[in-house]
């Protein structure tokens, strides 16, 4: 009964803060389809006099070049023709500079689309950048702090976890621990009541927050409304997020179980 | 078997609680510590399963120098020592029967092999009807001859006991020091117990050391 009570005092909080972990791997997720989805939609406007040599752009500011579209300048001219005469739609086309989109392969931070345009202000031909950086940055500081926001929410977590969890079992075991020590026993021996309570609970809370993705992914259309998803793709990876929050379960556990023993050892100096 | 030549034992730098201790005790041998209290009785009994370390000196037990003994040693060491504690160090969420198997299993015996001794050894301090309790459960004088039947299950080659009857009733008492006359006489285990008061007729040949001011003499 002590035993299941110790060990659910390490489950509860170690289900919750893997449950924050997957929010957060989730998150991390659809803000990456999102930044895939909106990269595509994403380009760069470029003005140039003479026409571009598309091979020599393949990176900008680290980033590969997706590809570089031509603006017909017949497109621009037909929508305003009507209004010319003949001598000035010719006089426009002769006149009128070269345009060009260009997509990326990622989506830009702030500072490497700066850098992009820096960089293509450097080709001698090209006359005008248009980065459109002011909607740029607003939707990619809102991503940026989502991630970091959760991110935090995480690591605190995961050390009031560790620490409250190291306290409570080196009051609960320090005692055993030593007598077992005092009867020649190896230090895994010694431990092996704080490890068996942390491998179990680990399982434990795994076992629940697994139950709890499959089932979110067999049922997304319940969380996430078929309009939203048609916006944002949103697609778990079941298997990857799965083994990435067994890891991190495995890892607290085995923390907390080396912490217990570190501060035996510190008591026992 | 145990060989102390002038060692000095202290917990901080000022103090020594012994001073240039030296003592040897025989294979086999039966022997009382005594002194008041806190002439430095249960410090020296520490530092012959290693839990505190010796400042200065040279303290051999079972042929294997205690000073700066790695920790794989002590392991070993503390494999062939069975100790009693005065506050009975039971392990409380374990039964009293596991308690008892703990040190063989300690010593790689099977799980069959260990519960047979820990109920051979629960009917010698008879206390085969609560095999299944936890040492909270039962009384100071019980929880002692638990302990003292820990302390004899893997038939180590040496017992420290300190101030083994100090709490106990007359009849936990007796049990307990037949226990720990019969490993000697019997088993030939070298017996070393810390005591205010040498028991009367004790039946059977023992050799005395008394510590005054942390100064170990030989008594008888």
């Amino acid at each position: 009964m002590k035993s299941l009570k110790s060990i659910f005092s390490f489950v509860i909080p170690l289900t919750a803060m893997l449950i924050t972990f997957a929010i957060f791997l989730f998150t991390t997720k659809v803000v990456d389809d999102y930044k895939l989805k909106i990269s595509n939609d994403y380009s760069i406007v470029v003005v140039a006099n003479t026409p571009l040599v598309k091979d020599n752009i393949n990176e900008l500011s680290g980033i590969k070049v997706q590809k570089i579209v031509t603006l017909e300048k017949n497109k621009i001219i037909n929508n305003i023709k009507d209004k010319l005469s003949d001598k000035s739609v010719e006089l426009l086309k002769q006149r009128l500079p070269y345009f060009y989109k260009i997509h990326l392969e990622q989506y830009p931070t702030s500072s490497q689309l700066k850098n992009a345009k820096n960089e293509l202000l450097e080709i001698k031909n090209i006359k005008k950048v248009e980065i459109f950086s002011k909607n740029h940055n607003q939707i990619f500081l809102i991503i940026q702090k989502i991630i970091a926001v959760v991110f935090a929410i995480i690591l605190i977590y995961a050390v009031i976890i560790i620490a409250k969890q190291i306290k409570i079992w080196f009051y609960e075991h320090h005692e055993a621990i030593t007598i077992m020590q005092f009867h020649g026993a190896s230090i895994l021996y010694s431990a092996s009541s704080v490890i068996k309570h942390a491998v179990f609970g680990a399982l434990i809370s795994f076992g629940i927050v697994a139950a709890l993705i499959v089932l979110l992914n067999n049922n997304l259309e319940l969380v996430f409304p078929p309009e939203l998803q048609s916006v944002v793709g949103i697609k778990l990876l079941v298997k990857e997020e799965l083994v990435k929050i067994f890891l991190l379960s495995l890892f607290i556990s085995i923390s907390t179980i080396f912490g217990v023993l570190f501060k035996h050892k510190m008591k026992n100096a | 078997m145990i060989t102390a030549k002038e060692i000095y034992l202290s917990y901080d730098k000022n103090r020594f609680i012994i001073k240039k201790g030296s003592f040897h005790i025989r294979d086999k041998e039966f022997i009382f510590i005594g002194g008041n209290s806190g002439s430095g009785k249960s410090t020296l009994i520490k530092s012959l399963y290693g839990d505190i370390g010796l400042k200065h000196g040279e303290l051999f037990v079972d042929g294997v120098n205690m000073k700066n003994i790695s920790a794989a040693n002590l392991r070993k060491i503390r494999r062939d020592i069975g100790i009693i504690f005065q506050d009975y160090k039971l392990i409380n969420d374990l039964t009293i029967e596991e308690n008892i198997m703990l040190p063989l299993k300690i010593n790689g015996y099977s799980n069959e092999i260990s519960k047979k001794q820990a109920l051979n050894l629960l009917s010698h301090v008879k206390l085969s009807h609560r095999k299944g309790y936890r040492p909270n459960e039962l009384s100071g004088g019980e929880q002692q001859r638990v302990a003292v039947a820990r302390a004899l299950a893997h038939n180590p080659k040496i017992i420290i006991a300190d101030e083994p009857t100090g709490n106990l009733d007359d009849f936990s008492a007796e049990v307990v020091w037949n226990l720990l006359k019969g490993a000697n006489e019997q088993l030939g285990i070298t017996v070393v117990v810390v005591t205010h008061r040498v028991p009367k007729n004790f039946g059977i040949r023992f050799r005395q050391l008394s510590i005054d001011d942390g100064i170990i003499y030989e008594v008888s």
